[in-house]
């Protein structure tokens, strides 16, 4: 199992990581960073929300599009948005003194173009700024759904206990952060483990944004695979080379094995939930 | 408004009379940002190809270039039009044909009384444990060896199988765990003596089904509809994978098809991202009630 795909040898005999091995580090980035990123935000605004604003409903809608119309289509938009030459990102950066990045062709970890850190290989550094690009369309694409989620825990939440920690004098921050917190951290966890099964299979996004990204063949993953994640890579193998079905299987078994992991803790827990209740 | 500074000025206003204020300003800063990419895709559907490939860009269009809308109509060798038949006809097909199949062994499992019936449930429960993305490769060799169809013997080799038909696109996705979870938790719930009073008056299992159970779980019906077909709109992985031949494949590889050809002119491809995306918000527009309690009912069951 151990073979080539993850631990192999560059032109010069270095040992290197292998692509399966890639793949995965690209995968568990995504995931790491992707995922907590949507759910505290969505805790956020929906705490927000929660605690009463004017145009709540307008504000929940608007909140909510990206969830429902998240496609190729919307991704486009990213695509353009993000692009190295015309892109508005870049111009709104420039307007703060930030110079302009490279995106979705920048194959180096964002963490090395912030902060330097030459001494870290590359697998260890991080996303590279391409997948970051990736991790921000699906922050915008999920946290609506979270949103959703949260709003229907909070409204669980009995008004007798929040108005007697109010009574008690606890503040604002003291309610959300020793109250509601903890109460709704059965929501939090549903969450994070359906947003990580679901993060784990990413494909669109990497699929639209990547494809014409790289130099030559017009293969996602690019630049240099750092965007290639677990599904794109069975993807590419299975379909885009002809004579190894056999080896994208094993790689999705691969990860089936992780995602039935998660959903067994997932399962285990939830029971104890319903239990408890 | 008035009001709402009449009390954020007083001085003896009480302090959490504030924090709203302050929560509004952040939300609607959020939702700007969230809008954003969709302000940005408006105004670039009506922009020429100077105008959007412009730096720094340049915000506002010079005047609407409603030819945009046009030219991504006409651009594709059938006209766009041809991926939004192949879309509605996959999208309703697939998603009716998920409620018929969906509700029938939903109604088996809630109501009827067979041998191995718990067994089977949990069979098609533990389905759920798989991801869809596991069962690709697998879907794909009996989609592709479908027996009898498109140039195969009857054990599957020599044609095409179903590839690249709407047939691949449709039946796949007809049967789902989550769905017949969801429906027959709702069947369940309806008393027994309904039933029983249908049967005094003559019914049988389908009448029943379809006279009492479906009209009474209209709601999670309802639901399970707009979901699946919002999944089905947004689709790309298994379009992608089943066909090749483009006059049947769906709306969102004609963006990928947009993506190749048009890769200068943003115009045209805002355009044609904005047809492809308005009749999803347009539906949720008015289903959002439908679309919220669903998610969350879904959601939370989970």
């Amino acid at each position: 199992m151990f073979g080539k795909g993850f631990i192999t040898r560059d032109f010069k005999g270095d040992l290197v990581v292998g692509e399966v091995l890639n793949s995965l580090i690209v995968t568990v980035n995504y995931v790491v960073i992707a995922v907590p990123t949507s759910i505290l935000i969505g805790f956020v605004i929906a705490y927000m929300l929660f605690r009463g604003s004017r145009g709540e409903g307008v504000l929940r809608t608007m909140y909510f599009l990206p969830y429902i119309t998240a496609s190729v289509a919307v991704t486009m938009v990213f695509a353009w948005m993000f692009d190295s030459h015309v892109g508005v990102v870049n111009a709104l950066l420039e307007t703060v003194g930030i110079s302009p990045q490279k995106w979705l062709l920048e194959p180096t970890p964002a963490l090395k173009l912030l902060f330097g850190l030459d001494w870290l290989p590359d697998w260890a550094a991080g996303p590279s700024q391409a997948l970051v690009v990736i991790i921000i369309y699906s922050v915008w694409a999920s946290t609506g759904f979270n949103i959703v989620i949260y709003l229907s825990g909070l409204s669980g939440i009995s008004k007798e206990v929040l108005e007697a920690a109010k009574l008690d004098g606890a503040g604002e921050w003291k309610v959300m952060t020793t109250i509601i917190w903890p109460l709704i951290s059965p929501t939090t966890f549903f969450l994070l483990i359906t947003s990580t099964i679901a993060a784990f299979q990413v494909f669109s996004p990497v699929f639209a944004l990547t494809r014409k990204s790289g130099t030559g063949a017009a293969s996602a993953g690019a630049p240099l695979d750092t965007t290639l994640t677990i599904t794109v890579f069975i993807y590419r193998h299975f379909y885009e080379r002809s004579n190894a079905v056999g080896y994208a299987a094993a790689v999705s078994m691969l990860l089936f094995g992780i995602l039935l992991v998660l959903t067994m803790i997932q399962f285990r827990i939830g029971a104890r939930r319903v239990h408890y209740q | 408004m008035s009001a709402e500074q009449i009390r954020m000025a007083t001085p003896d206003a009480p302090s959490k009379l504030k924090l709203p204020g302050l929560t509004t300003v952040l939300l609607v800063l959020g939702a700007c940002v969230v809008v954003f990419p969709f302000v940005w895709m408006i105004l670039g559907s009506f922009k020429t190809i100077q105008e959007s490939s412009s730096y720094p860009p340049q915000v506002f269009p010079g005047q609407l270039h409603w030819e945009n809308y046009k030219n991504a109509w006409l651009a594709p060798p059938n006209t766009l039009g041809k991926y939004f038949i192949n879309t509605i006809i996959v999208a309703f097909t697939g998603t009716f044909g998920q409620l018929i199949v969906c509700s029938l062994a939903a109604y088996a499992f809630a109501q009827l009384r067979f041998r191995g019936k718990d067994i089977l449930f949990a069979l098609v429960l533990g389905t759920m444990m798989i991801p869809g993305e596991i069962t690709l490769i697998p879907n794909f060799m009996t989609i592709r060896h479908f027996p009898l169809m498109g140039g195969n013997d009857i054990l599957g080799s020599g044609g095409t199988g179903l590839y690249d038909t709407y047939a691949a696109q449709i039946i796949p996705g007809m049967v789902g765990a989550f769905n017949i979870f969801l429906l027959r938790q709702s069947f369940m719930q309806i008393p027994k003596d309904f039933w029983e009073a249908a049967q005094i008056d003559g019914s049988n299992s389908f009448r029943y089904l379809w006279e009492v159970v479906i009209p009474m779980s209209k709601p999670i019906m309802i639901t399970v509809f707009l979901l699946g077909l919002v999944g089905r709109w947004n689709a790309l992985l298994w379009p992608l994978i089943v066909t090749r031949d483009e006059t049947l494949r769906p709306v969102q590889l004609a963006m990928i098809w947009y993506q190749g050809e048009f890769s200068a002119d943003q115009g045209v491809v805002m355009a044609a991202s904005l047809l492809v995306t308005i009749p999803i918000v347009i539906l949720f527009l008015i289903m959002q009630r439908h679309f919220i309690e669903g998610i969350v009912g879904s959601g939370l069951k989970g």
